[in-house]
């Protein structure tokens, strides 16, 4: 009997640490390239930095984007299976090609990144306001420590503490990502969570037309709109709660009409929104949702051309 | 005893530590993923790894609607009961290449 259970121990000796080796199956880290460069040596809390789109198709996802918005891609050395779009030559995003396994019902999307200085207080301070962590903080050598959280209404995003710092505050070029809008459910509470964790200033936006009874917040941070915080429509009941990022583009409605002729599909119709231009949404081909929004001029043009210089009925929420 | 019955024995007790330790080892590996509800782990190779939940449309948005930032002032001083800021306006400059959303406006 003593030997048996000698034996057994001896076998478990072996197996376990084969059995969790078998398990983890680290496989070499991922050599993203730095976010800035050279390294700016600016922090910008708050402030959306990066985006990354997970697909099924990497190759019909370059061709869609690159035809769209004129993007170039590089792949990332020791994996295949992702690619950085550049735009102009500069970094805008990253595409991570994952098998999606048959008969998942799942949507490929844009992951949004988001500028910490603290990933592991990032962490607490998600934790500690109803949100989730989904992958936990995880240094990559040039990019900086980051990790995925979702919010309490259970939209995801991810943070970034970037090792070269973040990009400057200037205005973005067509082609580069422009403005991001967090659709959910909960706004108060959900304006609550990101307000603890990045120290936004929070201004309510009135409704623009008696028919929207939607509330609207902007999340601003160093003086400058960061990201909007929007009700979900009321007729999309069945929408999840999520983050949707907007490329500017120069016509939005020729790059609806040229999304489609390329194998996507117009989500939302071109319109004309708040800050004077037409924004639409729209899907790729595997069904990522993605928004392009036009912005004309500077803002000293766009103020002398009278289009709304300013919205005297947002007012900053009292902390 | 004889011989037979205590090497059964010692087999059958072998492969039960084999089979907890496979399970154990599952367990403790198996839970670093995405939640189901909000989006699923695809890979364990990069922390961006995610897809979301499925399919449910995108519906429409109603006249009134608005999801873009305002046209407003951006990167000044403002006091108590100030209106919101708008996106960064500034050109792009001093030698700093942005990196995805980075060079960007806005947020970015």
């Amino acid at each position: 009997m003593i030997r048996s259970i000698y034996v057994a121990l001896f076998i478990a000796l072996i197996a376990l640490p084969a059995a969790r080796a078998a398990g983890t199956r680290a496989p070499a880290p991922i050599e993203l390239p730095p976010l800035v460069q050279p390294a700016s040596g600016e922090t910008h809390p708050g402030k959306i930095i990066w985006a990354d789109l997970v697909t099924p198709d990497l190759k019909q996802a370059e061709q869609f984007y690159g035809a769209l918005f004129g993007w170039t891609f590089e792949p990332i050395d020791g994996d295949n299976n992702f690619a950085i779009a550049l735009n102009a030559g500069q970094p805008v995003g990253g595409i991570v090609q994952r098998a999606m396994k048959a008969g998942q019902q799942r949507q490929p999307a844009w992951l949004t990144f988001i500028a910490v200085r603290d990933v592991a207080a990032a962490q607490r301070s998600a934790l500690a306001n109803g949100g989730k962590v989904l992958s936990g903080p995880r240094e990559y050598a040039q990019r900086g420590r980051q990790a995925v959280f979702a919010d309490p209404d259970g939209a995801v995003f991810a943070v970034l503490a970037s090792s070269s710092g973040d990009p400057p505050d200037v205005m973005a070029e067509p082609g580069e990502w422009i403005w991001s809008s967090l659709l959910a459910r909960n706004t108060d509470h959900e304006t609550g969570f990101y307000r603890a964790l990045f120290g936004y200033d929070v201004f309510d936006l009135p409704p623009e037309d008696t028919s929207d009874n939607s509330h609207h917040v902007i999340l601003a941070s160093d003086d400058f709109a960061r990201a909007g915080i929007h009700s979900l429509p009321a007729d999309t009941v069945h929408r999840h709660p999520h983050w949707l990022n907007f490329i500017r583009v120069d016509d939005a409605a020729a790059v609806a009409v040229k999304a489609i002729a390329l194998g996507g599909k117009v989500l939302v119709e071109p319109r004309m929104d708040r800050h004077g231009g037409q924004l639409a949404v729209i899907a790729d081909p595997s069904g990522a949702p993605i928004g392009v929004m036009e912005w004309s001029g500077t803002e000293e043009a766009q103020g002398a051309s009278g289009d709304q210089p300013d919205l005297p009925g947002a007012q900053k929420e009292a902390p | 005893m004889s011989t037979a019955v205590r090497r059964s024995k010692t087999l059958k007790i072998s492969l039960g530590v084999l089979l907890l330790t496979g399970l154990g080892a599952c367990a403790v590996e198996g839970g670093g993923g995405y939640d189901g509800d909000v989006g699923v782990g695809v890979g364990v190779g990069y922390v961006g790894d995610y897809y979301e939940p499925c399919c449910d449309g995108y519906g429409g948005w109603g006249r009134g609607y608005r999801v873009g930032p305002p046209r407003g002032y951006g990167g000044g001083p403002r006091g108590p009961g100030r209106s919101a800021p708008s996106i960064p306006s500034g050109p792009r400059g001093g030698g700093h290449s942005g990196g995805g959303h980075g060079g960007g406006g806005g947020h970015h």
